[in-house]
């Protein structure tokens, strides 16, 4: 991590309550997420955590509370100003254009890069196609890092669950992200895919100074690639801080092992 | 040998009006794809770009009343395309954005209706007499043909297969290999994912309904330079959906390979067994064709699964 | 062209030096990287590598010296082989997929101070190998993903140690020119380490000389020009790839291609076309069963044209290779299979262009190898090894056979000793085993003969057949080769037969104690009404003893038309009333045959298959499933199998 990026805040979530009909999904939320960091979101099934994801870009309106990303508050986001302002992110259950090669599905994550109108892309001259060629090679470099080189060409239908999973985070590095969005990447990876991932995510942190948003279970793959770590329970927040700390509070213990809440 | 050659002209005159059964039913399957919506209106969008057209072009039409010229060709296929995708914009801001996270049959019938109200207007704007469209393609039996084949075929068949080819090409590679292709494929994969990189679904809308639109436009040229423009110009959309029941509802290739089969199937099937059921067998032989498809190949010859969608 | 290569005599370095002239602006390398096939001129690839040795020079590499180069075929990675031998070193390529332990004591026996690390991975081990070597001094990556943060005083950079190399060449213009100049035919050229399956791994030093020569006999064998394609996809530390890619090549001047990555290889094979082709008997065999599966999936219409046209392939493809006369109708068919199912399947497997493919490193099934003859790829089998910079024999065209392995190309004599190991004496004999002159003097001898460890024949054709491991080859009285693996693999391929055991060193006539396969009789025995309660009452029935009695005297008939073997042929044999059984120590747990045990054990049985006795009692000790231990009795019937007169002269 960039030490001297640290403390500046990318984005923070004040006071987030959403719900859906009578049901709370998140009742008055609030944490931050600094510049360059690796920030976990944990917490049991139904907690909320994937809504928090949806709420920071643009898929659910809370109800109330403001997010303020990159300085600028807003009581809600939308999906494609979330995008075009750098938040990229990948879904709990895969959502890949199943149509689509491996290649083309990751030309899509460079939609917010191209901007050559219909007219020149039509005919694909020109501009267009010089832009076109400049983000395919973006795009070779993202399927260098990713070692997906073999399954170019291969419909991601095809392609098995670990793969598909890697394809996912291709489309969504290939946005250039400022801030990414990661909803249980490893779930259901066997530990050699999961290695894999976390390697990649760590690297993408690293190298490219990626802000990270990761929703996972597997706590040893948390406490080992997190700066900090959030964790949320029936929809509200019970503890933030360092892997360490919220390893040892009391409520998040409580919370894992299912004490019961009245 | 005579004989032979009489089939081969046939065939070829069906398959130049396959072509036009093909680019109706193109506007459907691209429309089709990106939204599940079945558009009821598609060949009344090919009446109503001829009308257009044929308004810039003549003397009588509104342009001239109001600027006191008509246009030259080149300029007003521009325009009626500029007017088509101003069409699609007004659609998805009346009608397709208040209704996105309806039921396909409510979309479907917002469909129906729109047919009604653009024939209404067609017909109040530009009258319902029956409209000679020339923009200067040439009529008559192609010379080349006759000399070197013996073959009869109208010079405005030969182009209009042609311009149905160029435009099929086009529409091939903007879709797999620009920006907005795989932003339209990728909506008519998965919309969720599609909004998280930043396709927006009301751009998307409009410019597949443009490009309906464009395609409807050709259509609207080549029906209308052959038998002039007219009311029962919207009812080729009836023959295109047999041709989508062939062809498979989200398969280009499968519309022009559709379109084609309907198109050569019911010229011959009209020459040679319309004698024996008595004649009229063109207009209804590809909904024979199509039932037989229903029974036996229901997802069509390239289609996915059409049932989960309409 | 071909004249002034002939004249050409040099080290690498050397040789390239005079290629430049004539051919810098062709393509040397090709590499497909981030989805484009991109190309190194001749002239680029020296160029980089020249920087790449002043660099390492100023690195304080010295003649004479090592290094380590560990990754996946590369296009840098043979620079670094070529930067190395200019300056008078040796490259000792590493096996890429090996564990850090393995490669440690390569680099640890080569006495390396640098290694050549392709990427991150490779960096990785180095490192740990570095905590254990502290001689290893600078470790060069040329794939710097992920290598950002590793100590830049011990992991550099290629391209920084080429940007110090064209500073110093700044300075000193014929920095590494004088080095070239320099080197000497008889210097070693490369390290390559052998496996071997007992002890430690030996360093075999091959010398310029070495691979020079060989593989401008080589590229004479076959044709080989400058207009070849070759794709460059087996491990750099195998002697193979070192001449078909970088010592073929170069000689030659054809442009090598390394595939995108070891995941990619099928795809890049059919993206490039090879026009001269390797791969080891296993890579055949899997690429034709995915051929099979393949066509299981297919539809049926599309099934019978290819079960079709393979049948007629079967019939004629081999001998319209070997440019026999075939009838017309038959060509006509095979013409059309060609357009119809082999054309197609062979650009699918990228091996539409293939002019020459070789096969090599151990037995090739012949229904395999007869596979791709026949679908029209000129597929054939070499015999060689690391010692012999690869070759020894090789199958020139129109005389390629599946059950031998070629004649000696031109500059290779073979001798076959007493035992029937095979001796080779050539150009290519390596120099020595590194810092191992014991292993080295039990190899070659004072006048270069090399043993090779293998006992073979030469068959009635002038073909080398090569039959079993020299060491387990024995002789029957009269002074015949008895290779006992050689028979029981043979009586193997029939699948009734589980196990067998050979007998014959120092006896009269050969025999054989047979294990049935109960799945296989079982099945023929429901097929043919024959009843049976168990394992043993199966193997003693007669109709059994008479199924096996076919299997042996077929096998019996194809060894009489063999002078060298015909002794061998099974005179007598019986069925073991048990299966041979790792439980018990009669077979190792991968089940090799413990001969010692079943003498041991079986010492009476095998007295009564040598003196005529029709009958033998036979009483065993086993260890049942559950740990209990018993007795298992039987009389054991011994019967005789026919055998036949030699029906071809020897050799
Ligand atoms: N679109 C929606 N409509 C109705 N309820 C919803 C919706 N999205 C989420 N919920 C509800 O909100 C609550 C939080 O769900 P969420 O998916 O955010 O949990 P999560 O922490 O991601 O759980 P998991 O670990 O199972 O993925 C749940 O009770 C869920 O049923
Ligand atoms: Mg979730």
């Amino acid at each position: 991590m960039n030490d001297r990026a640290q403390d500046q805040i990318l984005l923070e979530v004040d006071a987030i309550s959403l719900s859906f009909g009578g049901v709370h999904a998140l009742t008055d939320v609030s944490f931050d997420i600094r510049k360059g960091e690796v920030r976990s979101i944990i917490g049991p099934n139904g907690a909320g955590k994937s809504s928090m994801l949806n709420v920071i870009n643009g898929f659910y309106h809370p109800q109330q509370g403001t997010i303020t990303y990159q300085g600028q508050k807003r009581s809600q986001m939308k999906p494609h100003e979330a995008a075009r302002g750098g938040i990229a992110r990948t879904f709990q259950n895969i959502a890949l254009f199943r149509g689509m090669s491996t290649l083309d599905n990751i030309m899509t994550g460079r939609n917010t890069q191209m901007s050559k109108g219909l007219f020149w892309q039509a005919l694909r001259i020109g501009p267009a196609l010089r832009e076109e060629i400049e983000n395919r090679e973006f795009v070779e470099h993202v399927i260098d890092f990713l070692e997906i080189q073999a399954i170019r060409k291969t419909p991601v239908g095809k392609l098995p669950y670990g793969l598909q999973k890697r394809v996912e985070l291709g489309r969504a590095l290939a946005a250039e992200p400022t801030l990414l969005l990661l909803d249980e990447p490893m779930a259901g990876m066997n530990l050699e895919e999961k290695e894999d991932m976390s390697r990649f995510i760590l690297e993408t942190n690293e190298e490219f100074g990626t802000t990270i948003a990761l929703i996972e279970h597997d706590m040893s793959v948390v406490m080992d690639i997190s700066d900090r770590v959030v964790v949320l329970d029936y929809g509200r927040k019970i503890a933030d801080g360092t892997p360490e700390e919220v390893r040892a509070n009391q409520s998040v213990i409580d919370a894992y092992l299912g004490v019961s809440h009245d | 040998m005579a004989f032979d050659l009489f089939l081969l002209e046939v065939v070829i005159s069906g398959l130049m009006t396959g072509v036009m059964y093909a680019l109706v039913a193109l506007g459907f399957v691209l429309i089709f794809k990106a939204s599940g919506i079945f558009n009821f209106a598609q060949g009344v969008l090919a009446l109503f770009a001829a009308l257009a057209l044929y308004d810039f072009l003549s003397e009588d039409g509104w342009f001239f009343s109001l600027f006191g010229f008509t246009l030259p060709v080149w300029l007003a296929i521009p325009a009626t395309a500029a007017i088509m995708i101003f069409l699609a914009w007004i659609i998805e801001r009346s009608v397709l954005r208040f209704l996105v996270k309806q039921d396909q049959i409510i979309l479907f019938m917002a469909t129906i209706g729109l047919a009604f109200v653009l024939e209404g207007l067609g017909d109040l704007l530009f009258g319902s007499d029956v409209k000679p469209l020339n923009i200067g393609i040439p009529q008559g039996a192609s010379d080349w043909a006759l000399d070197t084949f013996n073959l009869y075929i109208e010079k405005l068949e030969i182009v209009a297969a042609a311009t149905a080819a160029v435009l099929v090409i086009i529409l091939a590679i903007f879709f797999q290999k620009t920006r907005i292709g795989r932003a339209l494929r990728a909506v008519a994969d998965d919309h969720q994912a599609a909004l998280s990189v930043g396709v927006s679904l009301d751009k998307i809308w409009v410019i597949v309904w443009s490009v309906s639109g464009i395609v409807a436009l050709v259509a609207g040229i080549m029906w209308g330079s052959k038998s002039g423009v007219q009311f029962s110009l919207s009812l080729i959309a009836l023959k295109a959906l047999p041709v989508l029941i062939l062809g498979g509802f989200t398969s280009v290739p499968g519309a022009i390979v559709g379109g084609l089969i309907i198109g050569v199937g019911e010229k011959v099937a009209e020459v040679y067994l319309g004698p024996y059921v008595g004649g009229a067998l063109e207009n209804w032989f590809a909904y024979m064709l199509a039932l037989a498809f229903l029974l036996f190949r229901p997802q069509g010859l390239f289609g996915e699964r059409i049932i989960e969608r309409v | 062209m071909s004249d002034s290569t002939e004249s050409l005599m040099g080290t690498f370095p050397q040789l390239l030096k005079v290629r430049l002239q004539r051919d810098g602006d062709r393509p040397a390398m090709r590499e497909k990287a981030y989805g484009i096939w991109q190309t190194w001129t001749l002239n680029e690839f020296c160029n980089e590598a020249t920087a790449l040795a002043a660099g390492l020079s100023d690195l304080g590499f010295q003649r004479g010296e090592t290094l380590v180069i560990i990754g996946d075929n590369r296009p840098r990675l043979y620079g670094a082989m070529l930067a190395v031998q200019s300056l008078g070193g040796i490259p000792v390529p590493a096996y890429q997929d090996s564990v850090a332990e393995e490669i440690q004591y390569v680099v640890e026996h080569a006495e390396a101070r640098f290694i050549v690390a392709e990427n991150q991975e490779q960096v990785d081990k180095s490192l740990e190998i570095k905590e254990h070597c502290p001689r290893v001094e600078k470790i060069i990556y040329c794939d710097p993903k992920g290598l950002r943060k590793y100590d830049p005083n011990v992991v550099v950079d290629i391209q920084e140690v080429m940007k110090r190399g064209r500073n110093a060449l700044a300075k000193t213009p014929d920095l590494v020119d004088q080095e070239i100049a320099a080197g000497r035919l008889s210097d070693p050229a490369i390290i390559l380490y052998t496996s071997g399956t007992t002890g430690r791994p030996k360093g075999v030093v091959l010398t310029h000389e070495n691979l020079v020569v060989t593989a401008k006999n080589a590229n004479a064998f076959d044709n080989i020009t400058a207009d070849e394609e070759t794709l460059a996809y087996l491990p750099m530390a195998w002697v193979g790839d070192n001449a078909f890619s970088f010592a073929m090549g170069l000689v030659a001047g054809f442009c090598v291609n390394c595939p995108e990555s070891s995941s990619t290889v099928a795809q890049n094979l059919r993206e490039i076309g090879p026009t001269y082709y390797f791969a080891p008997p296993r890579v055949f065999e899997s690429v034709l069963t995915s051929v099979m599966i393949r066509m299981k999936d297919a539809g049926p219409f599309k099934q019978r044209l290819f079960n079709y046209f393979m049948a007629v392939a079967k019939r004629t493809g081999v001998d319209l290779m070997d440019g026999k006369s075939v009838p017309l109708m038959d060509r006509i068919k095979y013409a059309l299979g060609e357009v119809l199912i082999f054309g197609p399947l062979k650009n699918t497997l990228g091996l539409g262009r293939v002019r020459v493919a070789y096969t090599a490193g151990e037995a090739i099934g012949p229904e395999i190898f007869d596979f791709y003859r026949s679908i029209g790829i000129n597929l054939k089998q070499l015999y060689g090894q690391t010692e012999a910079t690869v070759f020894i024999t090789m199958q020139p065209d129109g005389l390629v056979r599946s059950e031998s392995v070629g004649t000696p190309p031109p500059g290779v004599e073979l001798r076959i000793e007493d035992n029937g190991e095979v001796l080779y004496r050539s150009p290519g004999v390596f120099l020595e085993y590194f810092k191992n002159a014991e292993a080295t003097s039990e190899t070659k001898t004072d006048d270069n003969w090399v043993r090779t460890g293998d006992a073979g024949y030469i068959d009635g054709e002038g073909h080398l057949r090569i039959i079993d491991r020299a060491k387990d080859v024995g002789k029957l009285t009269d002074s015949s080769m008895f290779a006992p693996k050689f028979l029981e693999n043979k009586l193997k391929f029939f699948p009734e037969i589980k196990e067998v055991v050979t007998f014959g060193d120092g006896r009269d006539f050969v025999t054989a104690f047979v294990n049935i396969d109960l799945d296989a009789v079982g099945n023929w025995a429901e097929r043919n009404n024959v009843s049976y309660a168990s394992y043993q009452e199966l193997a003693a029935h007669p109709q059994v003893y008479q199924l096996i009695q076919e299997c042996i005297e077929q096998v019996n008939q194809s060894l009489a038309s063999d002078a060298h073997l015909s002794a061998s042929q099974i005179k007598r044999f019986l069925i073991l009333h048990k299966e041979l059984d790792p439980d018990d120590g009669e077979l190792t747990r991968t089940r090799k045959v413990r001969r010692r045990i079943i003498n041991e054990r079986y010492g009476d049985l095998i007295e009564a298959l040598f003196d005529g006795r029709t009958r033998c009692f036979v009483s065993t000790e086993v260890v049942f499933e559950d740990g209990r231990r018993g007795k298992i009795e039987a009389d054991l019937e011994i019967r005789d199998a026919t055998v036949h007169q030699t029906t071809s002269k020897a050799a």
